[in-house]
């Protein structure tokens, strides 16, 4: 169960523990920028016992505000102990039982297009990231399934959405985060793994949500810092562009690169072609090496199946 | 959108020139380097899912960034401004055109698109049916499924982040589809072809004129 979280309490995560193990990596006016602009992440939190499913409930929330006069406020999260109608991409059934974070994001998009499509590789990286600060191998393959040697332990799904009387856009980014739910049903056994099973204990759920939530806050501030530096160095001479920390980040936390895969748009009812991974495009993309023709392929939407 | 049409001109037109001259322009400033020559034979993109690319056309250098442009079409070079070679060209020049041949049924859907009602991609990105347009069109067959303005209809799926796409044309029913699910298809391209009921018959009488009239 997620006890009652509070977005004081994720400001104090990140004022005591995330901020100074960020100061290791970055310089503390970077640090505090990225902060500032990840700032509304868990701005309201709303926490249900039993829901069928958190998207649906995002933006009826959305509408409802509107409805009223209001703007949703960005960075609401919705959590439930337990869903009964979760799904992933393509209706895949999705289980979340008690026991795991089960989370939709609500962020309003002030963000140029070509900084908006890395809004999932940012949301990969941040649930990575709170895996890993639990002493676990996580490793995220593109665009932002994250596994534990090849078992998935995390799962994230984005949406668009356009409110239906301000026609605000919305991302909005579910997750489905196997943390202490075990056993799985015997057809995910072999593809599905859970933190518990991998540390052998519970972990504090409303800990790890907070946590999780701290990283959404650094990962999207990332995007927004990004977006900015890219802005301020654009003088229109076509010099180049600072490179993107949110995609360094993404590939020091990325198995993907190297790999041998089948690529499909939906790979585990259609896969397309087997290629070997070659790296991560500036614009997001994966940089493919068609293993048949030897040609070089960037794709943009799809997914991978690791072969090797 | 046109309700009459003039079949001997258009047929009598596409006899006289069966092609299509499709102009490549520059895709930002930069440096040209031309791969191809007046007259080359280009193919266009190949294989189930459209991933080996066609013909390398030409290099564009900015910066010491460079960027290859493969041909999107198969055809023949009809036009290369050789005169640019190695020049620094502004964004947007057209410097090359390629002539493809046309087929029957590209000719039909040339006709078609002058009186269907496209519907275009509103980003580069995969599309696929909306889930209940898509147990719609399994149901009742692709023409079989009426589509109004507000409808959900499509799914915009890019780095996996899916976005709906609502239907902002006449009223009508989805008569032609440009695109594969799983298969990028440019901002602006078509994706579908609406028609109105009315408009069937002289549709179905534009694809049985053209069929018995070309070999």
């Amino acid at each position: 169960m997620v006890a009652p979280l509070s977005f004081q309490t994720i400001r104090q995560l990140i004022s005591d523990v995330e901020i100074p193990s960020r100061l290791g990596h970055y310089p503390a006016e970077l640090v505090q920028a990225v902060y500032r602009y990840g700032a509304p992440v868990g701005s309201t939190i709303l926490h249900l016992p039993q829901a069928d499913r958190l998207m649906p409930l995002a933006r009826q929330r959305i509408n409802e505000d509107e409805t009223r006069g209001h703007s949703c406020p960005s960075g609401m999260a919705f959590l439930a102990d337990e869903l009964t109608g979760s799904r992933g991409r393509f209706q895949r059934s999705w289980y979340a039982p008690p026991g795991g974070l089960w989370l939709t994001l609500v962020m309003a998009n002030t963000l140029l297009p070509e900084s908006m499509r890395l809004y999932p590789l940012a949301a990969g990286m941040a649930c990575c990231e709170a895996i890993r600060s639990y002493g676990i191998d996580a490793r995220v393959k593109w665009v932002n399934d994250v596994h534990v040697s090849g078992r998935k332990i995390c799962g994230v799904l984005c949406e668009s959405f356009t409110s239906s009387t301000f026609a605000e856009e919305y991302v909005l980014i579910g997750v489905g985060l196997n943390v202490n739910n075990l056993p799985f049903p015997a057809e995910l056994g072999a593809t599905a793994v859970s933190m518990k099973e991998i540390l052998g204990c519970d972990t504090e759920l409303t800990s790890f949500a907070a946590r999780l939530l701290a990283k959404f806050s650094w990962s999207f501030g990332l995007l927004c810092h990004d977006e900015a530096q890219r802005l301020a160095a654009d003088d229109g001479s076509g010099a180049q562009l600072p490179d993107s920390l949110l995609l360094a980040g993404w590939r020091e936390l990325s198995d993907s690169v190297g790999r041998k895969v089948w690529f499909g748009f939906d790979v585990q009812r259609q896969p397309q072609y087997q290629a070997e991974v070659l790296g991560l495009a500036p614009d997001g993309g994966i940089v493919l090496r068609h293993l048949e023709s030897g040609g070089e392929i960037v794709e943009h939407s799809g997914e991978l199946l690791y072969i090797d | 959108m046109t309700h009459e049409i003039d079949f001997d001109a258009i047929i009598g037109k596409y006899r006289s020139d069966p092609f299509d001259y499709m102009d490549v322009c520059t895709i930002h400033t930069g440096q040209v380097r031309f791969r191809v020559r007046q007259d080359a034979a280009v193919e266009g993109p190949s294989g189930e899912w459209h991933h080996i690319r066609g013909t390398l056309l030409y290099e564009m250098t900015r910066e010491g960034n460079q960027k290859k442009i493969f041909s999107s079409s198969n055809g023949v070079v009809s036009f290369i401004r050789d005169d640019l070679e190695g020049q620094f060209v502004e964004a947007g020049e057209k410097i090359l055109t390629i002539r493809h041949p046309l087929k029957k049924r590209e000719i039909i859907e040339n006709i078609l698109r002058q009186v269907l009602e496209p519907f275009n991609a509103p980003e580069r990105a995969k599309y696929f049916f909306s889930l209940e347009l898509q147990a719609k069109i399994d149901k009742h067959g692709q023409r079989g499924v009426s589509i109004k303005p507000g409808d959900e209809i499509l799914t915009m799926s890019l780095m996996k982040r899916d976005t709906p796409v609502y239907y902002a044309g006449e009223p009508g029913i989805i008569h032609s589809v440009y695109f594969q699910p799983g298969v990028s298809v440019s901002q602006g391209e078509p994706l579908l072809g609406i028609c109105s009921q009315e408009k069937l018959p002289m549709i179905q009488k534009i694809i049985t004129r053209v069929k018995a009239e070309w070999e």
